[in-house]
């Protein structure tokens, strides 16, 4: 290194956020300036002071005051989402008469429902049809992997895209889809199994699957991604917003898998999701 | 819709290292407890904005960072003085010295630095942060907690050195 480095590279060289070739271009810079140097280790050993003045508050005992509001339960509604809707509504009857007298009427039986039935309620039977249908060995699925028309049959009976995302990078294969009934109309299930090495197709019956549960929403709201632990099964879930070509599409991805494998699909679905440009 | 429990207990665990990072911004015991409280409660109330890809550290920290400044603003404006940047180290004293392992000259010169810079050297060194992560706690650019940190290790040599709360201008050098 012929210039100096400035005093945010060298601090940056102590946190080890440097690439490589920085990295290693400070580090001959202070083999031939032990002025610098000596200003680098008295950083490091303020940090260790730092470390050494404040980690003791770690092995204190956490007061039960914060544990027991981590414990606490939480007013059941959400009065903020169920305000901006108001607000919303009523934005657009201002502005629209007599239609916006309309879409108020629909937007506030959204808020209701919203209110009434969280997102737990889809959540809950993505979960048990999962349950009901992984352990089948003779009909895990009403329409075969194989068979063309799967994509094409359930996007047209839920009314929103159903794409057969493709997880074989992930270790899982297809095995097939179904419809299913949820509370306000159609769900549908995919099921995929780990791809089991060549010989060993008689343990298929045995080889973890994982299924995909999708459905058209009543909110509309796009959400994060969620998790929830069940007993061994772990659920990833989210809701997609209204895309160029489709509307809004919810998502619950269900498995006995480690959270961190599951992750890895659930992210590996999102990426493929239809609604997504 | 109440927070699920893998939230509650993934909440739980981070309790230790939320107290670690209040006492380190208001070094008395019973008000970083306060703060920890208030950062508890509102992920607790906004538990369905988590993302579950995001590390639950960084963003409990941004929470309790954003709780903090609401106070010190609050403050500010209740006691009608100038909001100003270094913490008065002489009131925290009292409290500083009952807690066992507080090094009080460490804590006098860490108090003595802007919030800002105080903030970033403490999600780097103590929390063990990396500067993206520190970036996403504190909303500001990768960029700027480089600079930060750089220069809150400076002023705070200064200050052990005994050199006052600024190094001369002649160490500084352009930040990029």
């Amino acid at each position: 290194m012929n210039t100096a480095p400035n005093d945010a590279l060298l601090s940056a060289w102590i946190d080890g956020e440097l690439p490589p070739e920085q990295r290693a271009e400070v580090e001959a810079w202070l083999r031939e300036h032990p002025e610098d140097a000596v200003r680098v280790r008295a950083w490091s050993a303020d940090a260790r002071s730092l470390r050494s003045a404040l980690d003791p508050v770690l092995d204190e005992a956490v007061p039960t005051a914060l544990t027991q509001i981590v414990w606490r339960k939480a007013p059941a509604v959400l009065p903020n989402v169920a305000w901006t809707r108001w607000a919303a509504a009523l934005a657009l009857f201002v502005l629209g008469g007599a239609v916006g007298a309309g879409l108020m009427w629909r937007v506030q039986g959204i808020a209701t429902t919203a209110a009434v039935a969280p997102a737990d309620g889809w959540v809950q039977r993505a979960a048990v049809a999962h349950s009901v249908y992984v352990p089948e060995v003779r009909h895990p699925v009403e329409v075969k992997a194989q068979e063309e028309h799967l994509s094409r049959w359930l996007t047209r009976r839920l009314d929103v895209p159903v794409k057969l995302f493709d997880l074989r990078e992930q270790g899982f294969e297809l095995v097939g889809g179904r419809l299913l009934p949820d509370a306000s109309g159609p769900s549908a299930q995919l099921m995929y199994q780990a791809i089991t090495p060549p010989g060993a197709a008689s343990a298929a019956a045995k080889a973890e699957r994982v299924t995909v549960y999708l459905r058209k929403p009543e909110d509309a709201t796009p959400a994060a991604f969620r998790y929830e632990q069940q007993g061994e099964l772990g659920l990833f879930y989210w809701v997609e917003g209204k895309g160029p070509k489709s509307g809004p599409t919810g998502y619950a991805l269900v498995g006995a898998l480690p959270r961190e494998k599951l992750l890895a699909l659930a992210e590996a679905i999102y990426r493929q999701d239809p609604s997504r440009p | 819709m109440d927070a699920p429990t893998a939230f509650r207990q993934q909440l739980l665990g981070v309790i230790p290292s939320l107290r670690r990072y209040a006492r380190s911004l208001v070094f008395d015991r019973h008000a970083a407890d306060d703060l920890v409280q208030t950062a508890l409660e509102r992920a607790l109330a906004h538990w369905h904005q988590f993302d579950q890809r995001r590390d639950i550290l960084v963003w409990t920290i941004s929470i309790a960072h954003n709780a903090y400044i609401d106070d010190r603003r609050r403050h500010a404006r209740a006691a009608l003085v100038e909001p100003s940047e270094g913490f008065d180290p002489d009131a925290s004293q009292p409290a500083a010295s009952s807690d066992v392992g507080l090094q009080l000259d460490l804590v006098k010169a860490l108090s003595r630095l802007s919030l800002e810079q105080r903030e970033a050297l403490l999600l780097v060194t103590l929390e063990q942060l990396s500067y993206a992560e520190c970036a996403e706690a504190l909303r500001i650019p990768i960029g700027t907690v480089m600079s930060r940190v750089s220069r809150a290790r400076i002023a705070l040599r200064a200050l052990l050195d005994g050199k006052g709360a600024m190094p001369p201008q002649g160490t500084l050098r352009r930040v990029v």
